[in-house]
């Protein structure tokens, strides 16, 4: 959302913080990400009552019950088009989506390109961390085929998909990655979703401890690597080609693609406007139009 | 004895103004006076293939299609060879000769009107007007109103341009000199016109669009679907204009959950599918009970399983509707009877979906879909609606917190203090996750118990008849109106039988089916799938024996199918 128009507080990090307790594993990427998420929160001044958080089911998909603001845990896969009804219902008000690669690119993979393509003014954050965690580890969407999990003990069958790579392609208006490892970075990217109005997609590789055994945070260190500073975020072209790098061993961090392109929201609004649309409509004229 | 409630089929191939020209008998006839029954078929191809639309009209209320038609139009040899067999004595038969593309053999008894339609069209050098002439043919021959008929076209065609309107009048004043030279030979007449009366003209399909807008729906998601379609097409026009929000969804799990969303978000939201698109919302729906979360379903259901029989007929989604959902997933469902009820009781789905904060499920069918009927004008300002109750803003917000009718206060987002979460976890009273066992039953009891006083909410059931019966008709959806007619004839044969017509399918009236049971020796349960849907819950769920009847031929029931079988089981 474009958070321009959403209401403003001066609230700390610590104060979107809700009274439930965290449940993650010690040593998860995801604490980094919830408190990057606390951080652009603060940063950005969402008032909490303006702020609807919305997941699926994984390890990820639990972080609304920690977040101070309106909440829903729906089911595995369904956080995109409960959020995109949730937005069109209400454009007025912000819509952060946290859930994880199994949930976003798997079980719900046939909702991505939508609600890029359609421009949903919403702030999708992707906990990608290479594994189902809940689920006591198996390969996700995102494996390397490297990887023996439980459903893979010779090595995975599959290449992993390109999360960036697809946003791009579907026409996400907003495109950043980053590593729970450097939550600044988080932080920024997250902010930087909020503020900018359209579907804003931020994959953020996050270590998995208890079950993703090569996808450690230091292989992550080792694997991002910031976007250059000369990086024109207008260019898709060369958006694409820095997202094509996750497939060579490396991966970019920071922000990639920034477009503007009408929500659907507005798109909506411009409707309700050609048809001089009211909330007080004679519906006598829509009753006449079906009389013999 | 002329006869005054009569059944015009007009039948022919798709494109050659089947459709139309009963659009426009039915228009005219209504504007007459006339009550209107249609029903019509068409091919699952989008060009050619076999289409019928039947007018069925009288003065008197009509509640089905009646049992065949009294009257054949048929346009070309397909649309002979498919009726033959019903043209029995007394039938009239209007059909396209010399020139066309067939020769019918024409039963003892059958009252034959050839009419040269293509070769008028022809010699008019417009193969388009050729329903144009059978029109003026059909006006002239059963008494169908000219007046109102003119005026009908006029409005049709006024804004194609003046030729093309003298082009379709002259066709049609054709087809009615070629009629009346051959002479009435028939009983058949369509009684004269009455003052008419204060009524629509509205598709099964295009009454639900309208019910949802007069309901105050702000929020539509919808996947295209057959027989359903038509509903988003509705919505589609005219929710703009009440500043609300229609999106075509990528698939039906993602409407009901833009639906479910919507909701949350504080707006009344609603969908609207066919059997295959309720099986994949089951999960949602179930997430729609566990979070205490208003959404409304509107099943146009069709022959299945599967891919099915997509544009036929049938009412065998009861099992999925009341239980599609893994757990125990408390919902309302209702089924409509016929046009009129589906935009009153979509209106009251939304405000039972709204109070209860559950799901409703309102099954149409695809009979009533395209079957246009006149229906009394609604009044927008009669319409009641029912908000769900909110939150005033005091005291500490908890979400599920217990009350006494087990119905919680919901918080708009937005609202200071409100915030909360809607789960599908197993939850506490304030929404954080809860899996222990005694919390677990308090939260079913909680949101099974609310919906005890649904059967207060609306009017559950209707009894046609009094006192003691041999034979009781328990009828739901659109069969209703069949049994209507059937009870009405058996009645007026001096048979002894009543008829139970419950709306109100689950949670299930069971006093209700149990009082009525009382006062008849047997219990017939008609209905148009294979395995006596309704049959099975009342074995279920009363302590009623009934006799199960079944089609499943993709067509409704007739009201002599209906007379036989009591006749049989008496």
């Amino acid at each position: 959302m474009s958070i321009a128009a959403v209401k403003k507080t001066t609230l700390k990090p610590k104060d979107y913080k809700s009274d439930v307790s965290v449940v993650w594993c010690p040593g998860c990427g995801h604490y980094g990400i919830l408190n990057a998420i606390y951080r652009a929160l603060s940063e950005a001044g969402v008032d909490p009552s303006q702020l609807i958080s919305i997941s699926g089911i994984g390890c990820s998909s639990r972080s609304p019950y920690f977040i101070n603001s309106y909440k829903m845990h729906t089911l595995h896969g369904r956080a995109g088009p409960v959020a995109t009804g949730a937005q069109l219902a209400r454009p007025d008000l912000a819509i952060l989506v946290l859930g994880g690669d199994g949930d976003g690119f798997s079980i719900g993979g046939g909702h991505m390109p939508h609600m890029a393509r359609k421009n949903v003014d919403m702030t999708y954050v992707l906990f990608d961390n290479g594994i189902y965690g809940l689920t006591k580890g198996q390969y996700s969407p995102t494996s390397r085929p490297e990887m023996k999990a439980y459903t893979t003990p010779y090595g995975g069958p599959e290449e992993p998909m390109n999360p960036l790579l697809y946003m791009l392609t579907y026409g996400a208006t907003y495109v950043a990655q980053a590593f729970a490892g450097k939550p600044s970075v988080c932080a920024e990217l997250i902010k930087g979703g909020l503020e900018h109005r359209g579907f804003s997609y931020i994959n953020i590789y996050s270590q998995c401890p208890s079950f993703n055994k090569i996808d450690t945070i230091e292989f992550y260190r080792d694997l991002v690597e910031a976007v250059p500073k000369d990086h024109d975020v207008t260019d898709l072209g060369a958006a694409i080609n820095l997202a094509r790098q996750s497939s060579e061993g490396r991966a970019p961090m920071g922000l990639l693609y920034k477009a503007d392109r009408p929500t659907l929201d507005q798109r909506m609004h411009a409707m309700v406007e050609g048809v001089n649309g009211r909330p007080d409509y004679d519906l006598n004229q829509i009753i006449d139009l079906n009389r013999p | 004895m002329e006869k005054k409630d009569l059944v015009i089929r007009i039948a022919g191939e798709g494109g050659e103004g089947v459709i139309s020209t009963g659009d426009f008998i039915a228009a005219a006839c209504a504007r007459a006076g006339q009550e209107v029954y249609t029903f019509k078929t068409f091919p699952a191809e989008i060009k050619g293939g076999y289409a019928m639309y039947q007018v069925r009209t009288s003065l008197d209320p009509l509640f089905n299609q009646g049992d065949t038609f009294d009257i054949l139009c048929a346009f070309n040899g397909e649309a002979y060879e498919v009726n033959r067999h019903r043209l029995v004595p007394g039938t009239a038969f209007v059909y396209d000769y010399p020139a066309g593309d067939f020769e019918p053999e024409i039963p003892d008894g059958v009252i034959a009107y050839p009419i040269p339609m293509s070769q008028t069209a022809k010699d008019m050098k417009s193969y388009r007007s050729k329903n144009m002439v059978a029109l003026g043919a059909l006006s002239a021959l059963f008494n169908i109103n000219e007046k109102t008929l003119i005026e009908v076209l006029i409005d049709k065609f006024k804004s194609k341009g003046p030729e093309n309107l003298s082009f379709n009048l002259e066709a049609f004043h054709k087809g009615k000199e070629l009629a009346a030279a051959l002479g009435k030979k028939d009983l058949w007449r369509v009684a004269d016109p009455v003052p008419a009366k204060d009524v629509l003209i509205i598709s099964g399909n295009d009454a639900v669009g309208l019910g949802a807008i007069l309901g105050g729906i702000r929020f539509y998601s919808a996947y295209p679907i057959t027989p359903a379609t038509e509903i988003a097409k509705f919505v589609a026009v005219h929710i703009p204009k009440v500043m609300g929000t229609l999106i075509q969804a990528e698939d039906e799990i993602a409407s009901i959950s833009q639906v479910l969303g919507a909701s949350y978000a504080g707006k009344r939201a609603m969908t609207a599918t066919s059997g295959p698109g309720l099986s994949l919302m089951g999960e949602m729906l179930g997430m729609a009970s566990m979070s205490e979360t208003p959404v409304l379903v509107v099943d146009v259901q069709r022959g299945g399983p599967g891919t099915g029989m997509p544009t036929k007929h049938e009412q065998s989604d009861l099992f999925l509707a009341i239980h599609g959902s893994h757990g125990d997933a408390p919902r309302i469902v209702m089924a409509v009877e016929d046009v009129g009820d589906c935009i009153h009781m979509t209106v009251e789905a939304l405000n039972l979906a709204e109070h209860y904060q559950c799901p409703v499920i309102l099954l149409s069918d695809g009979s009533l879909a395209f079957s246009t009927q006149t229906v009394p004008a609604p009044k927008p300002g009669a319409v009641k609606i029912v908000e769900r109750k909110r939150w005033d803003g005091t005291g500490e917000y908890k979400r599920y917190q217990a009350s006494p009718d087990g119905i919680s206060p919901m918080a708009d987002p937005g609202t200071p203090q409100g915030m909360h979460v809607a789960t599908g976890l197993e939850h506490g009273p304030a929404g954080a996750p809860n899996h222990s066992p005694p919390n677990h039953e308090a939260m079913h009891r909680k949101r099974f118990g609310k919906l005890k006083t649904v059967v207060d909410f609306v009017a559950p059931t209707q009894v046609d008849g009094e006192g003691q019966a041999d034979v009781g008709i328990i009828a739901w959806g659109s069969t209703i109106g069949v049994v209507r007619e059937a009870v009405a004839r058996l009645r007026a044969d001096g048979i002894k039988v009543k008829g139970f017509y419950p709306k109100l399918m689950y949670p299930m009236p069971v006093a209700h089916y149990e009082a009525f049971a009382a006062t008849c020796n047997k219990i017939l349960v008609p209905e148009v799938n294979f395995q006596g849907q309704l049959s099975h819950f009342i074995r279920a769920e009363t302590a009623i024996m009934p006799i199960s009847m079944t089609i499943c031929g993709g067509v409704p029931f007739t009201p002599i199918q209906i007379m036989n079988k009591v006749r049989e089981i008496l």
